[in-house]
């Protein structure tokens, strides 16, 4: 089980910049469907993106705190779109 | 000399057009994105194999290695890896899947 606000620290250690929202998929907060924007995904495809936000969260995956995650990554002006 | 391990999957991934590592098998598949991940190939109608790798932790192991994506199910077309179906989706909702699988089927 991990709280937004955990996840958020997390995925801003190595995006500052990022604003997180996170959806819990199952009523365990574990299951998660998280969408970041941050300007870090700029000019970065899709496959490399996703990898960002994994080595983010790395430790709550490793620990079992998450146990599967729904992605999205979009910069500031996709996710305007 | 590659790993035994690594040599295999070099072999399965060439072996099959559109290729799932995941959990379980097709009759029984294991977790849900597995089934997500069918369902989406189901869509066009190409064939596809999955591996199940929830049996053999080793491959599993290495795959995560080779691949820099630590999750499950990982996908693998015309042997190119494409991670699962948060990459899928966007793609498909670009339109960019229906000829990738017309050219790795070369119809």
């Amino acid at each position: 089980m991990i709280t937004p606000d955990v996840l958020t620290d997390y995925i801003r250690k190595s995006m500052p910049d990022a604003v997180v929202s996170v959806m819990d998929r199952t009523g365990t907060m574990n299951h998660l469907k998280v969408s970041v924007v941050s300007a870090a995904f700029q000019g970065k495809n899709l496959l490399d993106r996703h990898r960002m936000i994994y080595q983010a969260l790395d430790a709550p995956m490793k620990d079992g705190r998450i146990h599967a995650l729904e992605l999205t990554a979009k910069t500031q002006d996709e996710h305007e779109m | 000399m590659a790993e035994p391990i690594e040599e295999e999957i070099q072999k399965e991934v060439k072996a099959h057009k559109i290729l799932i590592y995941g959990k379980g098998t097709k009759q029984m598949p294991m977790c849900g994105f597995t089934r997500e991940t069918m369902q989406f190939f189901d869509k066009y109608g190409y064939p596809y194999e999955l591996i199940d790798v929830l049996s053999q932790p080793a491959k599993r192991e290495a795959l995560t290695k080779i691949t820099n994506w630590p999750t499950l199910p990982k996908v693998f077309i015309d042997g190119t890896f494409y991670g699962d179906t948060d990459i899928l989706d966007p793609m498909a909702a670009k339109g960019e899947i229906e000829p990738l699988l017309k050219k790795a089927f070369g119809k």
